[in-house]
């Protein structure tokens, strides 16, 4: 499953709209903390808020048209949602065009903010490339129930493997400075089922999740942990199909006591597919 | 800014250029006014997406899809513009007239229309915001 908005609770077309999204035990997109607990993917959060977006914009346009990945000017990381939490999905339409929507959102848990998006741009394509739209026309209706109570979060569903954020070859890797990575889409990843399922590519929220966790692996120096603060003009040029091979370079830019940016460019083939920047905060003496 | 006194391309060309940089990951510096954004600085077509959008932000103006070449053919049927995908030599000379700030030697015979995008120039989009801030209508001449 690659839907992540459970329930829309308010929907104002081409404006605004509310969701949530409750995280699950077996959910594919957690990850392990420290403490013992799970939490959920930070890009899966700012998934589930562009699948809002894209709900809003799509139930505006009677579904002929559907926002893809383009840009995020901004994506800032401020808190977790652990396996139990009910995340609040906030998107703000900005503005849409014929060819482009762009918003802004906010996701919290018990009222702290815990993902924002700023500057962020999809461009608007054929639905009828991605999706059947009876099927998305129908899921709609099933998760639009703004009078209904709070769905109860699911749980103990069947087991999924957990998505594998690695990559599958590294071409160099120097510590503190730079690596240089390939990925291969298979084709055979669960989450292409539904993304989208009559064209089947690479989220960016599953490339920058994987491009931020090599970060912090290329700055984890033994001593002091960078965390992912979040992310700048991060733009996704084209699709990543089955049968790509992406090859990921980043490398550091800065870096001191408290903070990390660090700068990736994807491409397939010597074409460009993403580029932005990444952001980490350091936590002296913290280890996973 | 007075907009009536100084609103010309070369008070705006600073935030422009500014922009143009920011949306194509280049140095302030590299950008050149008269350079081909497509050719010089690789934009793409969701580049040009991010830049109309960040134009229109902060100037506070609207900018409509596919404007310049629409421009660029008014006054003159499709037929007269183009033929099978190419431009007739009156929509060359139309397009070089109308993107008068691109230098001669980037406009090429029964160049494919679809390539039109890759002569605009930082300055191209200069004139658009001046000529949207202005709200004032192009002048066609035959």
């Amino acid at each position: 499953m690659f839907h992540f908005v459970d329930q829309i609770l308010e929907l104002d077309p081409g404006h605004h709209s509310l969701g949530v999204k409750h995280v699950t035990t077996g959910d594919a997109f957690v990850r392990a903390t420290g403490g013992g607990g799970s939490v959920l993917l930070s890009c899966i959060i700012g998934e589930a808020l562009g699948q809002l977006g894209a709900w809003n914009v799509m139930a505006a346009n009677d579904f002929a048209m559907r926002p893809v990945a383009g840009v995020v000017g901004r994506v800032a990381i401020t808190g977790e949602a652990k396996v139990g939490d009910t995340v609040l999905l906030d998107t703000t339409i900005d503005s849409v065009t014929d060819d482009a929507v762009f918003y802004h959102a906010a996701a919290s848990v018990d009222g702290e903010t815990v993902l924002k998006l700023e500057d962020t741009l999809g461009p608007m394509l054929p639905i009828e490339q991605f999706n059947d739209p009876d099927e998305l026309r129908n899921r709609f209706a099933r998760i639009f129930t703004p009078d209904a109570p709070a769905e109860l979060p699911l749980s103990g569903g069947e087991a999924v493997s957990p998505f594998d954020a690695s990559f599958d070859e590294v071409l160099s890797f120097e510590p503190g400075k730079e690596a240089s990575v390939v990925r291969t889409l298979s084709g055979d990843e669960t989450f292409l089922a539904d993304h989208f399922p009559r064209k089947p590519v690479l989220p960016l929220s599953l490339l920058l999740e994987s491009l931020l966790q090599l970060g912090q692996n290329l700055l984890d120096d033994g001593d002091t942990l960078y965390v992912p603060r979040g992310a700048r003009k991060v733009k996704m040029n084209r699709f990543v199909e089955p049968g790509s091979s992406l090859v990921a370079k980043v490398h550091v830019v800065g870096r001191d006591r408290e903070n990390a940016l660090l700068r990736f460019l994807c491409e397939i083939d010597g074409a460009r597919v993403c580029v932005g920047q990444a952001e980490y905060s350091a936590k002296p003496g913290e280890r996973p | 800014m007075s907009k009536e006194e100084n609103l010309n391309t070369d008070t705006i060309y600073p935030k422009v250029r500014e922009i143009i940089a920011d949306v194509l990951a280049f140095d302030e510096s590299e950008i050149e006014r008269d350079g081909s954004l497509v050719d010089d600085y690789s934009a793409e077509s969701i580049d040009f997406l991010d830049l109309v959008y960040q134009l229109e932000r902060e100037f506070k103006i609207k900018i409509p899809r596919g404007m310049i070449e629409e421009e660029a053919r008014r006054g003159v049927s499709d037929g007269e513009f183009e033929e099978h995908g190419r431009l007739t030599d009156k929509g060359l000379e139309r397009l070089r007239e109308y993107l008068s700030e691109v230098p001669e030697d980037r406009f090429t015979p029964k160049m494919p229309v679809n390539l039109i995008p890759t002569l605009f120039t930082p300055e191209t989009f200069c004139k658009i915001v001046v000529r949207q801030m202005e709200g004032v209508e192009p002048v066609a001449s035959d």
